[in-house]
């Protein structure tokens, strides 16, 4: 009786392996389009759930801030005054260099720099694992969102869309090591390819340019712009600030620590760059084509 | 049962990481597939674990699979002793969840790193390593008693078994 029963156990364990061994091979031996819908339709079924949560867990912490700020409201409200005043005047100075700007193009018969359309997003969620830095956003495919976006604050550069479904989109932070920029210093011109180091001890993320020109001077504080090249993210978006500056180890190069300038630990809502800017890949098709070479 | 594994992948998301710990997230999904591991059949056992790991995949950058793969094998390892351990202590909730975390991050990352999609410093895996080892430890034995209390609140006992 207990020997029958042992093998009945046995034969329920073999069938178990073998449903479970099934069951994986097919999940795992999906084809890619296949795989992508099944998690896009995933995704979309949790994403109100995501929103749901992030906005009550917003809404107690900016509670929670706003009791603890009271105190501080007369501060803040002078240094809002100071700030107004500094940006008013920034402001007009912008106003003249933007019409110099205009009638410089003008001259050099530039077409406009078209716009930038930004699509706003509320960010619903962060990577649940830990392996890479990533944030979801609560807009996809049907608001015009696909991947290969830049994503960024009023601040500057966040990072890029890498994974989009109907109404969800997820962005590779700039953080993250596997997000490359193209970059340029801004002072000097430098060009470089800014990425992630990943997590800090601090909390603050950080990046590194590399690749930059041994002989070209780059200092702390240099601001760090997207060059435009690559065709991923529109040029002249901030991305942050030189910390500090080292000897690449081959000694071809140097490499800079980099500061981003958005604050990649808080981030609630961000834009897409729907729309990209004239970049540097316009221009210099453009003037091969003047040249009467191949485009 | 679903709903649990819903609302655990979801809070997963919204627990802090820290840097010691190497930014692992808290293993909530894991803690759920261990629970049904010990305390439910194995039908049920089998459905939690692909169903997770599928809602984990489908929430991050890991292809759909690799987490299914790592909770079903926890989910049979687990079940096996389940004979031979007190299924209602906290001490044994808290050593399958350090070592079942533990052997998830590295499995995960051995799968990850296979394919190429993730390159870390060896100093920086077992950081994780231990990071999910703690983290397992110290959630699974309260997440364990939360769902205990409520599929009792339920009524969804009926099928466990002894």
């Amino acid at each position: 009786m207990i020997g029958l029963f042992r093998d009945e156990m046995r034969d329920r364990s073999i069938v178990l392996w073998v449903v479970l061994g099934a069951v994986l091979l097919a999940v795992l031996n999906l084809p890619a389009s296949v795989s992508s819908q099944a998690k896009a339709a995933l995704r979309e079924g949790v994403a109100p759930l995501q929103g749901a949560l992030s906005g009550f867990t917003r809404w107690v912490g900016e509670s929670i801030r706003s009791v603890r700020g009271i105190g501080g409201l007369v501060r803040e409200n002078q240094q809002m005054s100071a700030e107004l005043v500094r940006l008013r005047n920034e402001v007009r100075d912008l106003q003249s260099l933007a019409q110099d700007n205009a009638a410089l193009r003008e001259q050099l018969q530039f077409s406009a720099q078209s716009g930038r359309r930004l699509t706003p997003c509320e960010v619903i969620a962060r990577d649940i694992t830990g392996w890479w830095q990533t944030i979801r956003l609560s807009k996809g495919v049907s608001d015009g969102v696909s991947m290969d976006m830049a994503v960024m604050t009023s601040d500057g550069l966040v990072g890029k869309t890498v994974d989009v479904s109907a109404r969800t989109s997820d962005v590779l932070l700039i953080s993250d090591a596997g997000c490359k920029v193209s970059a340029r210093v801004v002072r000097t011109g430098a060009f470089g390819v800014v990425s992630g180091n990943g997590p800090a001890r601090s909390g603050q993320a950080s990046c590194r340019m590399d690749f930059i020109n041994k002989n070209v001077p780059v200092l702390p504080g240099d601001e760090v712009v997207t060059s435009g090249l690559g065709g991923v993210f529109p040029k002249g978006l901030l991305i942050g600030y030189v910390d500090k500056v080292h000897k690449d180890e081959s000694g071809l190069f140097q490499r800079a620590d980099i500061i981003p300038k958005a604050d990649l630990g808080r981030l609630t809502y961000v834009f897409v760059v729907a729309e990209q800017s004239y970049g540097a890949d316009d221009y210099l098709m453009k003037t091969r084509s003047s040249e009467g070479g191949a485009p | 049962m679903f709903m649990a594994i819903l609302v655990g992948a979801v809070a997963q998301a919204v627990f802090p990481t820290f840097y010691w710990l190497g930014q692992v997230n808290a293993p909530v999904l894991l803690g759920l597939v261990i629970y049904y591991a010990l305390a439910h059949s194995r039908g049920t056992m089998l459905q939690a674990a692909i169903f997770a790991g599928l809602l984990q995949d489908a929430l991050c950058m890991i292809p759909l699979g690799y987490s299914s793969f790592c909770f079903c094998i926890v989910a049979v390892v687990v079940s096996n002793f389940k004979d031979m351990v007190f299924v209602h202590e906290s001490f044994t909730h808290m050593m399958f969840g350090a070592i079942a975390g533990g052997a998830v991050t590295l499995a995960l990352y051995g799968l990850l790193s296979a394919t190429g999609l993730v390159s870390l410093a060896p100093g920086w895996v077992f950081l994780k390593g231990v990071g999910s080892v703690l983290l397992g430890a110290i959630l699974v034995p309260f997440e364990f008693e939360f769902i205990e209390g409520l599929d009792r609140m339920l009524g969804n006992t009926d099928e466990r078994t002894s």
